[in-house]
């Protein structure tokens, strides 16, 4: 039921929303298709980065995508959680590791999903900040990477969300934003955390100056 | 079902000569192209046909709305209003303590459209040049960021009039009441105005790469020529006077109205020309191949619009006046 919810929200309502009032210009996103799990990065502006994404993926896929998000802010009460996780499909994870709890700790949770056969949306700056101005990427998505070498990230970049509904503000005022996607990659060997971000930044550079010249 | 696809404007003579011209000059269009494409692969075919192919679906569009549902047409011009303003909100660069009062200017859309839909004249005509106009500012001021807050009331109450204000005028032609010995109606104004508009800025491009050698105004658009313009006048004009029969004007009148209609559409054009040229960009946006963002289509409309509105106002409806 909820895959079918999933895809009839995003696949069209919400897609259709984004496109003709919000305004954003899609990418085609079929090639995720070939892959059999792969990890979105993506850069955050505004909450409608993460429906953005779920509306680009081709409509047979939504229901295996969760988008990683903060407890602290989506799990605030059980019903938000619930929410969040029946119309968003969120893993819902706390901000610091926890070394007494594992089953608690949010690589090992992203970990687990991951091997539960989902595929994921993370957002490595951590949090939306000003609008349209990247903040430093958090390791948390190399240390994931660097425990499963096989699966793919896919970079993502998005323009223009952050002016149509900023951080403290829900109201969505229309403005032309676009999203792009880049190749698959697979973490290379010898690869730590420093560096696995260090080429996350060149990717987001590269699909940052591509989203700009149309 | 019976009133939405009550296809009426098959019984309607003026309508259908029309239809049959612009499919004409697409298939000749297409077919041209395609031909010249065969026999001289090395000429640069690809954005012509871009553009034509885009012209196919916007003339469908056009004609499908305009014709088959009065109501749609209205909801559809609205949603271009809506579309353009976007588009230059977007590259505009407003504060973003603008946002409050732009999401009023995008509210404004539908009711302005709403009251052309309910033939309210006098309350369409002044809603966004009084009503928005001051209640936009004051809510700038409410917000309290009073650094370059001239610049946003400004631009703000620019962009209504240009995208919204203008091009509402196309909507309130089908409003117009009925004349007699009239057929074509406010259906026949639209597809008049449309057509001529667009015909004129086919024109003014095709005589200026044909013959283009003195410019008019080269720090603004380089390729506005005396000899595009020029032609392009006079082409819109004879053309205008053979479509005179979708217009309740008498000839003198329509002769006239498209010699004023075919400067505006020039004029509109190259105002969004220096305005893009200001801001550095070549197109609004890219949602019309070959062609950039749809106000780089309607640039013309906003200013033909209007001006031939109320010259068709003033010269045949007089008892309403």
């Amino acid at each position: 039921m909820q895959k079918l919810v999933l895809r009839f929200v995003y696949g069209y309502i919400i897609r259709v929303f984004l496109r003709i009032i919000v305004g954003v210009r899609f990418a085609d996103a079929r090639f995720l298709l070939k892959e059999k799990q792969f990890i979105i990065v993506a850069n955050h502006n505004s909450h409608l980065d993460t429906m953005t994404i779920m509306a680009s993926l081709p409509r047979s896929i939504i229901h295996k995508v969760k988008p990683v998000a903060a407890a602290d802010h989506f799990g605030k009460t059980k019903l938000k959680a619930k929410l969040s996780n029946y119309f968003v499909n969120t893993l819902l994870i706390q901000r610091k590791r926890d070394k007494d709890n594992p089953a608690n700790d949010p690589i090992n949770r992203m970990v687990k999903a991951l091997d539960d056969g989902y595929s994921l949306i993370l957002f490595p700056e951590g949090t939306r900040g000003e609008p349209e101005i990247q903040q430093p990427l958090k390791p948390g998505v190399a240390m994931v990477l660097l425990q499963r070498p096989h699966i793919k990230y896919v970079p993502s970049y998005m323009k223009g969300m952050g002016k149509a509904m900023p951080k403290h503000d829900s109201l969505i005022v229309p403005f032309s934003s676009s999203i792009v996607f880049g190749e698959p990659k697979e973490i290379l060997p010898g690869d730590d955390v420093s560096s696995i971000l260090t080429r996350m930044q060149l990717d987001f550079n590269e699909l940052q100056s591509e989203i700009s010249t149309p | 079902m019976k009133n939405i696809f009550h296809m009426d404007f098959m019984e309607n003579k003026d309508l259908m000569i029309l239809v049959y011209v612009i499919l004409g000059i697409l298939l000749f269009a297409t077919l041209l192209f395609y031909i010249v494409g065969k026999l001289k692969p090395q000429a640069k075919l690809g954005e012509l046909k871009a553009r034509t192919k885009s012209w196919w679906v916007m003339a469908t569009l056009v004609l499908g709305a305009t014709l088959i549902n009065t109501t749609a047409c209205y909801i559809a011009i609205a949603l271009l209003s809506f579309v353009a303003f976007r588009e230059l909100y977007s590259v505009l660069g407003f504060r973003e303590s603008d946002r409050r009062a732009i999401f009023w200017a995008y509210v404004a859309i539908p009711i302005q459209y709403y009251l052309a839909y309910i033939k309210w004249y006098g309350a369409y005509i002044i809603f966004i040049p009084i009503v928005m106009f001051l209640f936009l500012q004051l809510r700038l001021v409410l917000k309290g960021n009073t650094t370059g807050i001239i610049k946003s009331m400004a631009s703000l109450q620019w962009m209504l009039m240009l995208t919204v204000f203008g091009i509402s005028h196309m909507a309130y032609l089908l409003s117009l009441p009925n004349l007699p010995n009239y057929d074509a109606g406010g259906r026949g104004l639209l597809l008049f105005l449309v057509f001529l508009t667009e015909i004129n800025d086919v024109m003014q491009f095709t005589w200026g790469k044909l013959l283009g050698k003195h410019k008019i105004i080269p720090k603004v658009s380089p390729n506005k020529t005396w000899e595009g313009f020029i032609g392009g006048v006079i082409s819109t004009t004879i053309i205008g006077y053979f479509l005179g029969f979708l217009t309740p004007l008498s000839v003198v009148q329509v002769v006239c109205v498209s010699f004023v209609l075919s400067c505006a559409g020039f004029f509109g054009d190259i105002v969004m020309s220096s305005v893009k040229r200001d801001i550095g960009i070549k197109d609004m946006g890219a949602s019309i191949p070959g062609h950039g963002g749809v106000l780089d289509r309607i640039d013309s409309l906003a200013y033909t619009a209007p001006v031939f509105f109320h010259l068709v106002y003033y010269l045949a409806y007089p008892s309403v006046c």
